[in-house]
């Protein structure tokens, strides 16, 4: 009988065993939002943070951060990048104040922030920021980012899991899209604060990552007002 | 002078055993020998007046140029080594340009001026990636400009020092210059009076008359931030008044 | 023809549904009950528990579902997964048991119900997504069951389903007692589920609450509705007039109609 040998079996036939592949990025869930006024800004963050399924890590883990007595940062996406970021705008901007001799204005923050998030363009911060706080005239500014340092001057914003519950709200209340009557002169900043507190309840009844507190900012000539406000737990 | 100072201005860093740093003493003295230069600030702005050295009839005046521009509100004098002063003024280029790429606003007066004498400093200096500078440069700067603290005029040395004045003469003619800047000048003068100023007090101390070829006039309004420099009409004018 | 005559299940379908995902095929999302549900047996009946939240990804699609469905007039069944899977699976054999029933003149039996639900669940081989709870009480007292999707089962006296099985069985773990009271057995039960509305985000809401006792069935809808809304802003007011009417038609309906007469033959 003809004994033939099996070939002997390669190793680099064998296609290497899948462990759990390192994840560089994690979304840490949360909507923030922010509405310019005439001489002031309204800034909201939930402050939830969940592990990106069903779990919560933290419920109070608070988005907004202030960077000048006239503006803050509103961040959501990953945490550990939240933080990293906020880290080095601090520094820069501590740098900046002794160098120059005043704090950064928020245009100048604005700026800043869209080159430092380009300057990681292959591996950036997966971050979604709002710039907001008041400008050099003392009128409400804010400013929306994408992860990677686009960004564009706007009346009011919106960004995270709960953006696409808010902004349509945004839309009809604050720039009053196809309306031809508008109710109403200028929103105070109370007015403001009731409508953005309206706008992160609504959030939270129908995005899961959204919920527990919320910080609702105010930015004015007087500095940085902060107030915590209950939502939903569940 | 040169037989008392022995062997240590051989090196830009080496101290002498007074504390001075003899290379950068002859660096002063060649600004001394440099073009006068003149600036006078008020509220409405910032005058910088420059005589021009016409060496040669046959040279063309226009080739020579003492005022430039560092940014849209920033220009700037100078009287020394010419040559000198363009790695100055391209330096503060960059420094304004990449302040505009980074904060979206325009750099401010002193922290342009600061920049300029950090680099002033860095003789001697191994960078990595910069060629080493062998010497103190040999030209001062007349800096004028607009931010949100107003019209300003700084000026700096090739020591790396600043100072703001209201009111300052350098190069050849400054000792005359300044002595007069400092009997007429008064704080509450218009722009025009300032102009007006600087030119006579630049005529005083040239040795040839002002023409409009030999002395180069520029100014930054507080208002607009904006500069300019004269052209050969618009100096005629203001020459013919004097 | 021998091959089709074979008879059995192809899941030919299932595996060209995949293969076809794989190259970008985009499937519908279904409505998934990312779920707390419980049951607990004590002295003399049983308690099913359930939150009332169905979602669909990560936007809630329904703040107060029913996730307990009548199986028969003795037997209840908490079902978690594809919410269309677990309605139809259950309300299928219940009606199967009622037939059952009709057939045989005799009161259903828990572990009937049971048999035909994990007869069917494994029929499907888990592609009919139904993570269930069976409890009832018929001749051989209260019993509770767990039935996986691909009809697997257990018998236990206290069992959790779905994503915040974790958290509500932490909950029984802790408190569970043999032999409650039918009050204490209802307590833990709502405990259990508000565990899982609280700390599971597929879970939220209010809490469901069924009694089986040998008395009778007792449907405690909404038995804890700690989710109310908490904030309302300013009333949103819009005068007539504030859409802009772009153009007008008025159209008489008699010039789209034709009117004839019809002979009657």
């Amino acid at each position: 009988m003809d004994l033939k040998l099996s070939p002997f079996p390669t190793l680099e036939k064998q296609m290497p065993i899948e462990h759990g592949r390192f994840e560089a990025y994690v979304d840490n869930g949360g909507t923030v939002l922010a509405v310019g006024g005439p001489d002031y800004c309204v800034i909201a963050g939930d402050t939830r943070m969940s592990d990106g399924g069903y779990g919560i890590q933290t419920r109070k883990y608070t988005k907004i951060f202030q960077l000048t007595d006239k503006c803050v940062l509103a961040t959501s996406g990953m945490q550990a990048d939240t933080l990293a970021l906020q880290k080095r705008l601090k520094t820069m901007l501590s740098h900046y104040q002794k160098e120059h001799g005043k704090p950064m204005s928020t245009p100048a923050i604005a700026q800043f922030l869209s080159n430092t998030l380009y300057y990681k363009r292959f591996f950036p911060y997966y971050t979604f920021n709002i710039v907001a706080g008041i400008d050099e005239k003392g009128e409400g500014c804010a400013w929306t980012y994408d992860a990677v340092g686009s960004h564009e001057r706007v009346k009011y914003a919106s960004q995270g899991s709960g953006n696409q519950l808010v902004i349509p709200l945004l839309d009809n209340q604050v720039a009053k899209f196809n309306q031809q009557i508008i109710a109403g002169g200028n929103v105070t900043s109370q007015q403001a604060v009731s409508f953005v507190k309206d706008a992160i309840t609504s959030a939270g009844e129908r995005d899961i990552y959204t919920g527990d507190y919320a910080d609702i900012v105010v930015v004015d000539k007087d500095g940085v007002h902060w107030e915590k406000f209950e939502l939903k737990l569940d | 002078m040169f037989l008392t100072r022995s062997e240590y201005d051989r090196h830009v860093n080496t101290f002498s055993p007074e504390g001075r740093l003899f290379q950068v003493e002859y660096a002063l003295e060649a600004i001394k020998l440099g073009s006068t230069t003149i600036g006078i600030q008020c509220a409405e702005g910032v005058v910088l007046a420059v005589e021009k050295r016409l060496t040669s009839p046959l040279l063309e005046p226009s080739s020579i140029q003492k005022v430039v521009e560092i940014d849209s509100h920033l220009i700037c004098a100078l009287s020394g080594l010419t040559a000198d002063s363009r790695t100055i003024i391209d330096h503060a280029r960059v420094e304004t340009q990449n302040h505009r790429f980074n904060y979206d606003e325009p750099m401010t007066v002193e922290s342009t001026v600061q920049s300029i004498c950090d680099l002033a400093l860095r003789f001697g200096e191994n960078r990595k990636g910069e060629e080493k500078m062998s010497r103190p440069f040999g030209v001062a700067l007349l800096i004028a400009g607009v931010d949100e603290k107003g019209a300003q005029l700084y000026y700096s040395d090739p020591s790396g020092t600043y100072t703001q004045f209201h009111a300052k003469a350098i190069g050849a003619g400054s000792e005359g210059a300044q002595q007069t800047l400092q009997e007429k000048y008064s704080k509450s003068m218009t722009l025009d009076e300032c102009q007006a100023l600087a030119l006579t007090t630049l005529k005083q101390v040239m040795e040839e008359a002002v023409t409009t070829s030999n002395v180069e006039l520029a100014k930054i309004t507080t208002k607009d931030g904006k500069y300019k420099i004269y052209s050969k009409e618009e100096l005629e004018v203001i020459v013919s008044t004097l | 023809m021998e091959e089709l005559n074979r008879g059995g299940f192809t899941f030919d379908l299932c595996s060209r549904n995949t293969l076809l995902e794989k190259t970008g095929l985009k499937m519908p999302g279904f409505l998934k009950t990312g779920t707390t549900i419980v049951g607990v047996v004590y002295k003399d009946g049983v308690v099913l528990g359930a939150d009332t939240r169905a979602t669909e990804g990560p936007i809630v699609a329904d703040k107060n579902c029913e996730k307990i469905h009548y199986i028969a007039d003795n037997i209840y069944c908490c079902g978690a997964g594809t919410a269309a899977d677990t309605e139809m699976t259950t309300a299928l054999i219940s009606s199967k048991l009622k037939l059952h029933k009709l057939s045989t003149g005799k009161e259903p039996r828990v572990v009937t119900a049971l048999t035909m639900l994990k007869q069917m669940l494994f029929k499907y081989q888990g592609h009919v997504s139904a993570a269930l709870i069976l409890g009832g009480i018929d001749i051989n007292g209260p019993s509770l069951h767990t039935i996986y999707p691909h009809g697997s089962t257990d018998q236990l006296p206290y069992v959790t389903m779905g994503s915040g099985s974790l958290a509500a069985m932490a909950v029984f773990e802790a408190k569970y007692k043999t032999d409650m009271t039918r009050d204490e057995a209802i307590q833990l039960v709502a405990e259990a589920i508000s565990s899982g509305v609280f700390n599971d985000l597929g879970s939220g809401s209010n809490v469901d609450v069924t009694v089986i006792a040998k008395e009778g069935v007792t449907v405690l809808r909404n038995y804890l509705t700690p989710n109310e809304r908490k904030f309302r802003g300013p009333e949103y007011i819009f005068p007539i007039g504030t859409t802009p009417v772009l153009s007008k038609l008025v159209a008489p309906l008699s010039s789209k109609v034709i009117i004839e007469d019809v002979v009657m033959s």
